[in-house]
């Protein structure tokens, strides 16, 4: 920045501290606080700012010890130390009793007895036959010079250590920290005292501002006061360092992950498809027997769906295609087919789990009635048993759906795929293998170039059997989509542990973004 | 889905013909198998086809790209071969119509084992009867040295008590209840035969003991070794035509490395699916016949009936063309996957490369958009943004003791049976302990928290169908040193407000809140909501270490 720059910049503070500053030469901090006339506080904050701008630089540090006199000095110099007054009193009255020789003090009592025991070690007093007597010849010097201290420290409110004589600041320090007593007589504070110089660019800025007849008495900010008695017209604005770092603010937003499926949401929609809905708690009929599923299918046993405890079956099934499912497992019913060949179990059909797919939706939705040509989608919560860890959920959420119409077939089951693959997964290159779902035939699953995973499975689609549309009344192909997004997720989300995608910690939570660009 | 291991070399040798690992790879996908990278030297493959246990060796993967690269049917010459004189047979005891009704073996000699057979024989085995034979209940699989077994072979029902062999890896005869009380493999599988009161066992002539199906082979006879020539593979299951499937799958796993199959026939006092006399290996191929025109609508082509009838034919399944453009369609015996037209038609397409088809964009106009449920929750969500809430998501799993205990609440709510772990055991009916959740796990972040989540719930109600109900709720928590009652009020009433709904509190004292500082709210004549300042003995139970008040609403009530 140039120096011109720099000056306008200053603020009002920081020009009052310059003004202070002598131009050449150290300038000692409290110096130069006095002669601006600042709290402490604003003037170090100005100095921080001069010294990150390089306007100022620190020439050193000097530590600054200043003495106080504590509660109990301050009581000390009101009534004398312990150690004067037991020597007046001895001399006064000659031949007391310990006792009557330490009591009667307005002082603490362990401070008295400290003081005796002292003026005994050192001989000043002695105890003789009758009691207490004062030895004359004692040398009680270094008593007097410290009552005198104390006497002359409680006048003023502090008092440079360093500035008084040598023998006495060695009292003081071994009365700082004496033991046996609860307090010391003084305090020492430590301080340092900044000594600081201007730059040579500092110098330059500082004449600047001067030059600019920048006075530190510029708005820095506008009141309304001043814009209802029009003041500040005619008044010089602080112009701001714009670059300087804001405070963070904790803001409102949606959820990241929310953001992200909202987002899928949106393309789907814009697609032509329309949301499916349905409960959490669904029936095995509808969440595997519609969809052709046989009941001693592998991927019905008890360890991939969770069963409800209770009540554990539906009271019935709504709408009803009992017969027609069951004729389609049993022997194929109308679907052409010859079934899986089995008995139909038609109370376990009604068994209640949560639900394991999103297919169930569309299941549903083709008992219900779906429009033909019709494309529906769901963003389904799902839940299947799994040990929960960085790459396994055992409740997350399942992108699928369902498109009907005459005109469906293989080739325009590619082809929403690899609308899919470009639209929502922004993938550059798309290829298709067989694949196996129960329910659809022929199955298919997308694999996609990604630009920074490298080749991912997109998802799974097929043609949906005839075995599970005919008994739901629907004689028009349908094809059947899931599409994988939890990876896609996890990339613009920049996490590695698929449990953070439902994190609960609220700083992480403030400070994540979606960045929809790196999926 | 099934994942296996097999040399590469092995592979190679069974499919004929010297391929690189690119070309091979590109194979895959004929036999649904993707490759899933190498492990000690071998490549670990994946089988994505639960129907097709005859893709589940190296084998049979080998198998069906060799009719893809060859355009012919495998020969199993065996499928259709006359019965066997008497000898090579099994008797089947009347007492095991209840038991364990089918057995099924064949013989395969003239090659000798060697290590690479036997690992891979072993392999499939397991695949076949753990997985396609759902732990051994539908197919059990045995195979001894033919050479030491006097036929004919006898499966017969044994009382536990009486009948004894020493098993694998055992030292010892034990009784039929001794192997399943003590043996590992006793253990595991005794849930399949203990319900009976006799068990299943195959003896030879001699009185010599090969198994006691479905658990364990004996040791005198029931151990292969390499070296061996002559062996006697035999299967029990309760479905003829599983067993009769698995062992087809066998008998051309062991032709296919150019062994000899001789079937067996089992003699039975009861009937089967195929009568009294059953000889294995079986042709159980099915036949399908569909229309040239559905084929070519299924896959938007114009296929000749020509192209088709190759296609298939090189994809392993027999094809005739019949009058009136019918394809018929005939599925080789080692497969039972043809149950409708479909079935055909993916095989065509599979066999002709998916990427030969060109993806067509479907044309047909559809008006798209979110549901009117997501419409409205996603308003709220607006609002409750605006107000200075941030959106969280949370897992709708969580501990009974967090819904329940530490709520002070004691209602019914949606169970699940067989959970996996405590932490993810119930279903939550409120948002409150999403909330909650979030705050126990934020207690470091900078004060006020303003949180809300709108999202479903399962609501514990028997008079609904499935004993529940799925809610859309929307809920908002403020925590600070300051927040209250009246603070969510002011927002529940702007939210109230600007949803354009008509509302009015009504004070009743909930479990979690302050008595007196708790209300629920009603539109019209309905409760759709709840606000509560909480109750101290709440947030300490979640350590929360600021006050905090929080209102929900039912969003599917509201609408």
């Amino acid at each position: 920045m140039d120096i011109e720059t720099l000056a306008r910049g200053l603020h009002p503070l920081e020009i009052r501290v310059l003004r202070a500053c002598p131009e050449r030469g150290e300038a000692e901090e409290k110096q130069v606080r006095s002669e601006a006339g600042l709290e402490e506080g604003q003037f170090r904050r100005a100095v921080q700012w001069l010294l990150s701008k390089e306007i100022v630089a620190v020439v050193r540090e000097e530590v600054v010890e200043t003495i106080r006199l504590t509660e109990l000095g301050k009581a000390f110099a009101a009534k004398g130390t312990p150690e004067m007054q037991l020597l007046a009193r001895a001399a006064a009255m000659p031949g007391l009793t310990v006792p009557e020789c330490t009591a009667g003090f307005d002082l603490p009592e362990e401070e008295v007895r400290a003081a005796f025991g002292k003026l005994r070690k050192l001989d000043a007093l002695r105890i003789a036959g009758g009691g207490v007597e004062l030895n004359q010849g004692a040398d009680i010097g270094p008593f007097e010079r410290v009552s005198a201290l104390i006497a002359r420290l409680a006048g003023q409110a502090g008092a440079a250590l360093a500035a008084l004589p040598a023998d006495e600041q060695e009292t003081v320090r071994s009365l700082v920290h004496k033991r046996m007593r609860a307090k010391g007589v003084f305090y020492l504070e430590r301080a340092t005292n900044l000594v600081f110089a201007l730059t040579a660019a500092g110098a330059e800025v500082r004449a600047k501002a001067f030059a600019l007849g920048l006075r530190g008495e510029e708005v820095s900010r506008l009141t309304p006061e001043m814009l209802r008695d029009g003041s500040w017209r005619g008044k010089t604005f602080r112009k701001y360092s714009v670059d300087f770092a804001p405070p963070r603010r904790v803001l409102a937003r949606r959820h990241p992950y929310r953001e992200f499926l909202d987002f899928v949401k949106s393309k789907l929609t814009s697609m032509g498809f329309v949301e499916m809905r349905g409960p959490l708690v669904e029936c095995e009929f509808w969440n595997m027997d519609a969809l052709f599923m046989p009941q001693f299918h592998a991927a019905r046993e008890i360890h991939d769906a969770y069963f409800v405890k209770a009540p554990t079956h539906a009271a019935r099934l709504e709408p009803d295609f009992l017969a027609q499912v069951a004729a389609a497992h049993e022997n194929g019913g109308e679907s052409g087919g010859r079934g899986w060949r089995y008995t139909f179990d038609r109370e376990r059909t009604r068994r209640l789990v949560l639900r394991t797919q999103g297919t169930a939706l569309s299941a549903r939705q083709l008992g219900l009635g779906a429009l033909v040509p019709g494309r529906y989608f769901a963003m389904a919560r799902c839940f299947r048993p799994d040990t929960v860890d960085a790459t396994h959920a055992c409740d997350f959420f399942q992108c699928e759906g369902i498109a009907l119409g005459e005109e469906i077939n293989f080739r325009t089951l590619l082809g929403l795929l690899a609308l899919f693959a470009t639209e929502v997964a922004k993938a550059e290159e798309v290829k298709f293998v067989p694949a196996y779902f129960p329910f659809t035939e022929p199955s298919v699953e997308a694999h996609i170039r990604h630009p920074r995973l490298g080749w991912i499975e997109l998802g799974g689609a097929g043609i949906f059997r005839p075995e599970v549309t005919y008994p739901l009344g629907v004689k028009a192909p349908v094809l059947a989509w899931g599409l994988g997004l939890d990876r896609m997720a996890m990339v613009a989300l920049k996490i590695n542990d698929i449990r953070e995608l439902f994190s609960r910690d609220l700083d992480a939570l403030r400070t994540r973004r979606l960045e929809l660009e790196l999926y | 889905m099934p994942t296996i291991s097999c040399s590469e070399r092995d592979l190679l040798a069974l499919i004929g013909e010297e391929l690189d690992r690119d070309r091979l790879l590109s194979l895959l996908p004929l036999a649904k198998a993707s490759f899933d990278g190498e492990e000690d030297g071998k490549l670990r493959i994946e089988l994505q086809d639960t129907n097709r246990p005859d893709l589940w060796s190296c084998e049979g993967i080998a198998r069906q790209i060799r009719a893809r690269l060859r355009g012919a049917l495998p020969a199993y010459p065996f499928f259709r071969a006359r019965p066997p004189r008497a000898g090579g047979r099994i008797e089947v005891d009347a007492g095991l119509a209840a038991i364990r009704p089918i057995v099924g073996a064949f013989i395969a000699r003239g090659v000798r084992v060697d290590e690479a057979t036997l690992v891979q024989i072993i392999q499939t085995q397991e695949k076949l009867c753990e997985g396609y034979g759902h732990k051994r209940r539908e197919a059990a699989m045995g195979v001894y040295d033919a050479s030491a077994i006097a036929f004919p072979v006898r499966y017969r029902a044994a009382r536990p008590e009486e009948a004894r062999f020493v098993p694998l890896g055992f030292e010892e005869p034990m009784t039929l209840e001794e192997i399943l009380r003590e043996h590992p493999k006793g253990r595991e599988y005794r849930r399949l035969v203990e319900a009976c009161p006799r068990y299943p066992l195959l003896e030879d002539a001699a009185g010599t003991v090969l198994s006691f199906p479905p658990i364990i082979n004996s040791r005198a006879l029931g151990e292969v070794a390499v070296g061996d020539d002559n062996l006697f593979v035999e299967v029990t299951g309760h479905d003829l035509q599983v067993v009769a499937l698995v062992l087809n799958i066998m008998a051309c796993n062991f032709a296919d490395r150019g062994w000899k199959i001789v079937p067996i026939t089992a003699v039975y006092p009861y009937d089967t699916a195929a009568g009294r006399e059953v000889t294995i290996p079986m042709d159980i191929a099915c036949t399908l016949e569909v229309p040239l025109a559905g084929i070519n609508q299924a896959l938007g082509l114009t296929l000749a009936g020509k192209e088709v009838r190759e296609l298939l034919r090189a994809y392993g399944v027999a094809a005739q063309l019949k009058p009136r453009g019918i394809v018929r369609a005939t599925a080789p015996a080692y497969r039972a996957d043809y149950m409708h037209p479909a079935d055909v038609i993916e095989d065509i397409a599979i066999c002709r490369g998916y990427d030969g088809f060109a993806p067509l964009m479907p044309a047909a106009f559809t008006v798209g958009g979110l549901a009117p449920s997501t419409l409205f929750a996603d308003r709220v969500r607006q609002e409750l943004v605006g107000y200075g809430f941030q959106e969280v998501f949370s897992n709708v799993l969580m501990s009974r003791e967090e819904a329940r205990t530490r709520l002070r609440i004691d209602a019914p709510l949606v169970e699940i049976e067989n959970y996996v772990a405590d932490t993810y055991a119930v279903v939550r009916d409120r948002l409150l302990v999403s909330l909650l959740r979030v705050e126990a796990a934020s207690t470091k972040a900078q004060y006020p928290h303003q949180i809300f989540e709108v999202g479903e719930v399962a609501v514990y109600d028997e008079a609904a169908v499935h004993g529940s109900r799925t809610e859309d709720r929307a809920a908002a928590l403020m925590a600070s040193g300051e927040a209250g009652f009246s603070d969510m009020h002011s927002y529940l009433d702007a939210l109230m407000y600007f949803l354009a709904r008509d509302y009015r509190l009504e004070s009743r004292d909930a479990p979690f809140a302050i008595e007196g500082r708790a209300a629920v709210v009603r539109v019209g004549d309905k409760e759709v909501g709840v606000i509560a300042e909480l109750h101290p003995e709440v947030l300490t139970a979640w350590g929360l270490e600021a006050p905090a008040a929080y209102f929900e609403i039912n969003l599917s009530a509201l609408a």
